[in-house]
């Protein structure tokens, strides 16, 4: 529910209610102060019958009137003055009709009591209780319609900052380049929200970046340690009276040299990936590229009697031409690894804008919640940095590009759609 | 010849010119910006190493130097900083090649005697080694003038060997050479050893001496047999 929904939701309840509250109140009092008129005119009356009473020692003549009706009875004795309201058929109106009526005693002659009543009719009190209901509604419906017409023209407008901020969010993203611009609002609230969102970005992208050089800076500083100790091994061996076992050793530190080089690249190649460093697209022919690739690992494909199966149709695609080449590597490479001798490799690129390399392996089912998380290995992870699907992963997400994996039957495939 | 490497970094700078040197080469170093472009402007070297980040001044600037001076030194780049970005900025300023760290010795020395080769004998591509000859152009191999049937694997080994030779090349070298570092398969050492032992055979049914030995069982070595 929108605030100003909600916000008129109660807004408007309360103002049917005051002004519900406000007519009943309205009514009462108009009331009062209309029955204290026609009092005033009864007792008028009365004075005049009074003063006629005293000045010819005999009732006056009844003549009616509309809306008026005086009566006269005998009574035994004096009464004191009192008002009542009465419910009682007008004749003339033809309808019950509410009446104002003050009784008074007079004595004409000296000797009998005569019980004097004057009424008066209040239909305009009633017609005055219509007219309020009728007020009251219009009013109610009137101030309906107004809010609606403000939520849909003007709080629109009011509210527009709020939306624009709100789309510049949604589109920003870490490490952009290019500052976000924030609408300038003349609305308190919303300039202090652009302030404050505008401080958060800067604080995040300045974040990002530190965290960037970081990264780099960290990779890089790590390269010229590795670069010392690998060009002392290289020195090392050439040494000729090294023993077996200290042959062994330096193998052995080859290796591990080897393996940290490659996580230091890979992780670099991440980062790099993850900041869209490689963002000039081109189109390319991916089924070029794929036979390129398997021509380039042909003698490990034949050094493991592996056989490729391979069903590739002409198929271009927009994509950066080195992201290309380390997605196909990768797949291609992945798919040799994990496979044992003499078994398959299955290529296919039939031109549905999916590629898929699937490949045999004794290897259990990888998780496929877990597959694309870095240093995620399955089986033996000595050769594997861990990092090889996270940069399939990350290539993908970059280049607009799903990749899955299926699992049957000692057969796991890699499809990447686009 | 002189090599001169222009490297802050003393333990490396040291490990590369002591793989250089031999009785080809002379190898001089310098340490910083200022030191490079005394010894640059002084005397011409046949290739220089060039570590794009000094702590004075950057190595691009050494390059642009160059250029203005119209030096023909060959300059092979070496960078902590494996990025593309470096690499273009490098070649485009006039280096010859480039060698992001960390690097194998047999690795520079391949690019560094192919720099020398490339600017010394304009064009005539041909090593010799006894009857083995190599013809760059073409790529292919031959032994007292007749062609081996080498696959294009087994060329590119045979010329790392030649690049470096009488020194021991480890098998992570030539796997990196071969493959790139993306290639990290567990048992590519095995290709290897077949890669080497069918470029043997080769050699030998050719009419070659047999040039490559094991060393250690961690690398292998090109010399002329005793």
């Amino acid at each position: 529910m929108k605030l100003f929904s909600t916000y008129n939701k109660f807004n408007l309840l309360a103002t049917v209610l005051i002004f519900v509250l406000a007519s009943a109140a309205y009514y009462f009092l108009l009331r009062f102060v209309l029955i204290d008129q026609l009092d005033e005119s009864l007792k008028i009356e009365q004075e005049e019958i009074e003063s006629f009473v005293q000045k010819y020692r005999q009732l006056p003549e009844v003549i009616p009137v509309k809306d008026q009706a005086i009566q006269f009875v005998t009574t035994s004795t004096s009464q004191k003055d009192s008002f009542a309201t009465l419910v009682a058929y007008d004749k003339v109106e033809k309808d019950t009709v509410e009446f104002r009526q003050l009784s008074f005693t007079v004595k004409p002659d000296g000797s009998t009591w005569y019980l004097a009543t004057v009424a008066k009719s209040m239909e305009g009190t009633e017609n005055l209780i219509q007219s309020i209901i009728v007020i009251t509604i219009c009013t109610i419906v009137l101030i309906l319609f107004a809010s609606f017409i403000i939520n849909r023209l003007l709080l629109k407008r009011l509210w527009q900052p709020f939306y624009e901020t709100l789309q510049l969010l949604t589109d920003f993203k870490v490490g952009n380049k290019g500052a976000v611009k924030l609408p300038v609002s003349k609305i308190e609230e919303f300039s202090l929200m652009n302030n404050i969102v505008q401080e958060a970005i800067s604080r995040a992208d300045q974040d990002y970046l530190l965290l960037k050089e970081f990264t780099e800076n960290a990779s890089h500083e790590m390269q010229t340690p590795l670069a010392i100790i690998r060009s002392k091994l290289d020195l090392l061996i050439q040494e000729e009276n090294l023993t077996p076992g200290q042959g062994e050793n330096v193998q052995a530190l080859y290796e591990a040299i080897d393996k940290l080089s490659k996580l230091n690249k890979s992780l670099l190649l991440l980062t790099k990936i993850e900041n869209n460093q490689f963002n000039d697209v081109s189109t390319i022919s991916l089924s070029d590229k794929l036979h390129e690739k398997l021509h380039q690992f042909q003698e490990i494909i034949a050094g493991k009697n592996i056989t490729i199966v391979k069903h590739i149709k002409p198929v271009t695609i927009l994509m950066n031409d080195d992201l290309a080449d380390i997605l196909l590597n990768n797949l291609i490479s992945n798919s040799l690894k994990h496979n044992f001798y003499g078994g398959s490799i299955y290529v296919d690129l039939t031109g549905k804008r999916e590629l898929t390399i699937s490949n045999t392996s004794h290897g259990n089912e990888l998780s496929k919640e877990r597959l694309f998380t870095r240093f995620y290995k399955e089986g033996d992870p000595r050769e594997s940095t861990g990092l090889g699907l996270s940069i399939l992963k990350q290539i993908c997400i970059v280049s607009g590009c799903t990749i899955k994996y299926d699992h049957t039957a000692e057969i796991h495939s890699f499809t990447v759609q686009w | 010849m002189k090599v001169l490497v222009i490297e802050d970094e003393l333990e490396i700078s040291k490990s590369v010119c002591k793989y250089l040197q031999n009785e080809q080469f002379i190898c001089e170093t310098a340490f910083t910006f200022d030191e490079a472009v005394e010894k640059i402007s002084l005397y011409e070297y046949a290739c220089i190493l060039l570590d794009i980040g000094l702590p004075d001044g950057s190595g691009l600037n050494l390059l642009a130097q160059l250029k203005k001076e119209n030096k023909s030194d060959g300059v092979l780049i070496i960078s902590a900083k494996n990025s593309l970005d470096d690499k273009v900025a490098g070649l485009k300023a006039g280096a010859d090649d480039y060698l992001a760290k960390p690097f194998h010795l047999s690795e520079l020395g391949a690019r560094v005697t192919a720099i020398i080769r490339r600017k010394s004998f304009d064009g005539k591509n041909e090593i010799r080694v006894d009857n083995l000859a190599l013809d760059l152009n073409n790529k292919s191999a031959s032994a007292d003038e007749k062609i081996i049937d080498l696959t294009r694997k087994e060329y590119d080994l045979l010329l790392y060997f030649i690049s470096n030779k009488n020194r021991v090349i480890s098998k992570n070298a030539i796997a990196e050479h071969l493959w790139g570092d993306n290639m990290d398969l567990a048992d590519n050492y095995d290709f290897i050893y077949t890669h080497i032992k069918n470029l043997r055979k080769k050699l030998i049914q050719a009419g070659c001496k047999d040039y490559i030995r094991s060393v250690y069982g961690l690398g292998y070595k090109f010399e002329r047999p005793f």
